[in-house]
């Protein structure tokens, strides 16, 4: 979580809530809804394709619980950010006040959502823990006998393209952005040893059965469903079951044929070039992409590189082509 | 963060064929059937099998579809349709994304 101080050995360091909502401290309500709505947008895990988006999106929302709240607000307003900081930087860590929430009804746990996994010691030292987040009764999902079944959890994980190719077992670790009882957003960071099926494509779903959110009251846990994406590779791009290679080939095998090796995922084939292609050509192998009931094929890109005409005999060739060979590559735009 | 590598767990892939009774999907969510009801009302949401609701059957991918509209009615504060325009244009992006990709050199 960014904090803009030290931490200390005990850990606990004061959070100024008006900075991370990027608000000075005597804005309206409306205003801090406003901040907060357009950092939700901005880092909302979903959405946001920047690296520490969840850390930022969590460090909002704990802001937004304790300043949407008027008396939240008002108590968090009492303790005055020059003394925590000094308290803070005495080594001692932060500790509020003693009489810092008289008058107020909130102490001794509890507060309008989010999960206590997910708020700083800061957080905790002023308001308490919250409730255990388990699965939701108020949400009002149909009841089973024998306990309800606790809810699925969805994660995101990017595997890499071999270990679809050949099926492998990894260890995945998820941060699952996922709602607690109260409906906020959580965040839980896990590491699970998964056996990754063969064949699996980016935008599937695994599903781990009983890997979700206990059950209550004697109900069965929940599944975990990971949505696949693939890591970028550095020679392959998928299209679905397809894969896609950009070849490189020697001007004189793309003109005369020939027969070169291409890798796949399961190692190297031989291709057959056929005589006059040119630079864009798609070869197909059939049956060479993600395996599979319908397995995928491979398709190799032609991408004719030129060999550099920089010593005497390449510069000869070169120019003897250009001598002997009547060519105008650029005849279809009638210049 | 907790670590559980101890055992190795079998995940299988979630076939579109596969469907899930309406009961299922709420209780995968923790949402009431009448707001699976409204996303379906805006189309963010196919059941597999039309007719009564109390018949209806969704895809078994559509969980995660589920669970991302209800992440952005809370967070973002969006209403039924503003969650349906936003996974359009999400869906749309990771197309996008998936053919530029898929056309990109290396």
């Amino acid at each position: 979580m960014a904090g803009h101080f030290d931490s200390t050995e005990t850990g606990v360091e004061y959070k100024d809530y008006y900075k991370t909502l990027g608000v000075s401290r005597d804005v309206s309500a409306d205003e801090i809804k406003r901040a907060y709505r357009r950092l939700a947008r901005k880092y909302h895990p979903d959405v946001s394709k920047e690296p520490d988006a969840a850390d930022k999106f969590r460090a909002a929302n704990e802001a937004y619980e304790v300043l949407k709240d008027p008396e939240k607000r008002a108590a968090y307003d009492r303790i005055d950010p020059d003394e925590a900081r000094a308290s803070g930087a005495r080594g001692g860590g932060f500790q509020p006040p003693p009489d810092w929430d008289r008058g107020f009804e909130f102490h001794g746990g509890g507060y309008t959502g989010g999960d206590s996994a997910d708020f700083s010691d800061f957080f905790e030292s002023l308001f308490g823990r919250g409730f255990a987040g388990g699965p939701g009764a108020a949400a009002g999902g149909p009841r089973q006998r024998g306990g309800m079944r606790g809810r699925d959890h969805v994660a995101r994980v990017e595997i890499d393209l071999e270990d679809a190719f050949t099926g492998a077992t990894r260890d995945l670790t998820l941060n699952a952005p996922d709602t607690d009882a109260q409906g906020r957003v959580t965040h839980r960071e896990r590491t699970l040893r998964v056996r990754i099926p063969k064949g699996v494509r980016a935008g599937q779903q695994l599903r781990l059965s009983g890997q979700g959110m206990p059950g209550m009251a004697g109900g069965e846990a929940g599944d975990l469903y990971l949505e696949i994406a693939f890591r970028a590779h550095p020679h392959f791009r998928v299209d679905g079951a397809d894969l896609i290679l950009d070849l490189p080939v020697a001007p004189w095998e793309a003109a005369l044929g020939a027969t070169v090796k291409a890798p796949t995922p399961a190692g190297p084939v031989d291709l057959r070039i056929p005589p006059n292609s040119n630079g864009g050509r798609r070869l197909r192998l059939k049956g060479r992409g993600l395996p599979g009931a319908t397995p995928g094929d491979l398709y190799a890109v032609l991408r004719i590189t030129l060999p550099p005409a920089d010593d005497e005999a390449a510069r000869a060739l070169y120019e003897r082509m250009a001598d002997e060979l009547a060519f105008n590559p650029r005849a279809r735009l009638g210049v | 963060m907790s670590r559980d590598t101890d055992t190795v767990l079998t995940a299988y892939v979630v076939e579109s064929q596969t469907t899930i009774t309406l009961g299922h999907l709420c209780r995968s969510c923790g949402v009431h059937a009448e707001w699976v009801q409204q996303l379906v009302a805006e189309g963010v949401l196919e059941p597999a099998a039309a007719g009564e609701r109390e018949r209806w059957a969704f895809s078994a991918d559509s969980v995660p579809r589920v669970h991302t509209a209800l992440r952005l009615q809370r967070d973002l504060g969006l209403n039924v349709s503003g969650v349906a325009l936003a996974l359009e244009l999400m869906d749309e992006i990771r197309t996008l994304r998936r053919q530029l990709d898929a056309h990109q050199e290396r």
